[in-house]
């Protein structure tokens, strides 16, 4: 029973995490306490200092808020050390990274960033946390790197890069949602030739245990049995892991194609006070925030399935049907948000105003 | 929103009172918790609180309200006289006050313009269409107060381009910052 307590409590997390910010704190407090503090979340704005910045709540009476307003003193205070790299040079050069590493971190707590994507594929796909670990920190990075190389190619090639650079963010992000959306028809897919009552003998042996690190041998090398009927399909022990390389590779990529406006907002800023390799270092380094923030919540979703998988280890049709219901559930979860952003993107495309 | 300039017996215009109705979402998050009374509403005191605490953080924003003569920024003082009302009918708050500045301006000595923006634009302003300008007296006979139309989409792509082909150097006008490049002015205007 407390088991089970517990998973409820690390499932409402996840969920609180994946879908954006909801008051989850509004009921609890207590009327005697309103009357005393006046709650902070009814301001149309927060007060300000006398130096522009805001005075997040204490974490714990209000998280979401405190997410907001640390987020935009991060965002206030980067701007400003980058108007002061001008003059200052190397320290505020450094003051300018350590802000985009928290920048990163509290802005990933937000919607996208491949978070839902990441812990989707993580438990549709039976795969282990250190793996899904790499594909967030890949496609961090490759987040970061598709942003310097956008820039810079804009930069190099047109004057005005101010006005191009929304356009082909706009491109670059359809593309991105395209590609998840067929990574989430494939789990879907999955899902589908999971289903316990045609594969019994498959999904029972194999699922809901952690496989070695990585393949053990090269797959190309396995042997071709005398019933080997269809040769270009993943054996079961491919399947089984639902893991290689290119699926990584493939993952990371879709992810990390559309560049974080954030990143690119900085590039585009730092080249205008002359000093791009500054904003070059600092978008590396907000894509390791990202990534710090993303790990902590695939690993939030692994270990609360382990839980399950625990507490529901002895009774093997109902990890069956779990199993189905986690991949077909998964993939049509993706496929679905991917195909609802891909259309809001091309649509906004057609606005000309921000 | 609606903005009503305030006039003086002799022409000047000594500040202005907005009237800002808050989107469905803001409201639900401001009232949330707050006792009903009988008839669906909120009681004059949990309303007025609230008006109490939200001038008090919008006067680290200057309240958003930008005053300009012959394009000279105008400093204007605290706000007064906030009231904010709830419609249960249309579930929406509308916030109400007034702020003066600090020396009364003549439009006959050049144009006022006013303009009510969040240089951040974490808020969107926008003016209502029936009637989004009053006067609280009549101005002289031969100046007249007037709205200027929302930028089109051809012009703020103008503003884009200009934007795009200045260089590091190059500020916008003075004391001006980019949000009110795109803002909806207000401009009270006399005939020479």
């Amino acid at each position: 029973m407390r088991t089970m307590k517990w998973l409820v409590v690390l499932l409402s997390v996840i969920f609180f995490c994946a879908i954006e910010a909801a008051p989850i704190y509004a009921q609890t407090t207590t009327p005697t306490a309103q009357t005393k503090t006046f709650d902070k979340r009814r301001l149309m704005v927060q007060p300000r200092n006398a130096d522009g910045t805001v005075t997040p709540p204490p974490f714990l009476d209000d998280p979401v808020l405190w997410v907001r307003d640390e987020q935009q003193n991060f965002y206030g205070a980067m701007s400003k050390s980058m108007r002061a790299m001008d003059s200052e040079g190397f320290s505020a050069a450094l003051t300018l990274m350590l802000l985009s590493l928290g920048y990163g971190v509290f802005h990933a707590a937000g919607p996208g960033h491949g978070k839902a994507v990441v812990s989707g594929w993580l438990l549709a796909t039976e795969t282990q946390l250190r793996r899904g670990i790499l594909v967030a920190f890949m496609s961090a990075m490759l987040q970061a790197a598709v942003a310097v190389v956008l820039v810079s190619a804009v930069l190099l090639l047109v004057s005005g890069a101010a006005a191009a650079a929304k356009d082909m963010v706009g491109w670059l992000e359809v593309a991105s949602f395209a590609m998840i959306a067929a990574v989430g028809a494939y789990v879907l897919w999955g899902g589908i030739k999971a289903f316990p009552l045609k594969h019994k003998t498959a999904t029972l042996d194999h699922h809901f245990e952690i496989v070695n690190p990585l393949p053990t041998s090269h797959s190309h090398d396995h042997v071709h049995g005398p019933d080997c009927g269809h040769a270009h399909a993943p054996n079961a022990k491919e399947v089984d892991g639902d893991w290689s390389w290119k699926r990584a590779a493939t993952l990371s990529f879709a992810v990390g194609l559309r560049p974080c406006t954030g990143a690119i907002l900085v590039l585009l800023f730092a080249y205008s006070l002359g000093i791009y390799w500054a904003g070059v270092v600092s978008t590396f380094v907000m894509g390791f925030g990202t990534f710090l923030t993303v790990s902590a919540v695939a690993a939030l979703a692994v270990y609360s399935k382990q839980l399950a998988q625990r507490y529901t280890a002895h009774d093997s049709r109902w990890t069956a049907w779990l199993n189905f219901a986690l991949r077909f559930g998964g993939g049509l979860v993706i496929l679905f948000f991917a195909v609802v952003l891909m259309i809001a993107s091309w649509q906004g495309m057609g606005d000309s105003g921000f | 929103m609606r903005s009503q300039l305030i006039v003086s017996d002799d022409g000047m215009i000594t500040g202005v009172r907005v009237e800002w109705k808050m989107d469905k979402g803001y409201t639900l998050e401001a009232l949330d918790g707050l006792q009903n009374t009988a008839d669906g509403n909120y009681s004059a005191a949990d309303l007025q609180a609230l008006t109490e605490e939200n001038l008090d953080a919008l006067k680290d924003y200057g309240y958003f309200v930008y005053f300009r003569s012959n394009d000279e920024k105008q400093p204007i003082g605290k706000a007064f006289d906030g009231l904010q009302t709830y419609d249960p009918k249309d579930r929406r708050l509308t916030l109400l006050f007034s702020v003066s500045l600090e020396k009364p301006l003549d439009p006959r000595q050049g144009p006022v313009t006013l303009k009510i923006y969040d240089p951040e634009y974490f808020i969107d302003f926008g003016y209502v269409d029936s009637k989004p300008i009053l006067i609280s007296k009549p101005l002289s006979k031969d100046c007249s107060a007037s709205l200027m139309p929302i930028p089109k989409d051809s012009q703020l792509e103008d503003t884009r381009m200009m934007l795009a082909s200045k260089d590091k150097a190059w500020k916008p006008g003075e004391d001006e910052d980019y949000g009110g490049l795109f803002a909806q002015p207000v401009e009270v205007k006399c005939a020479p």
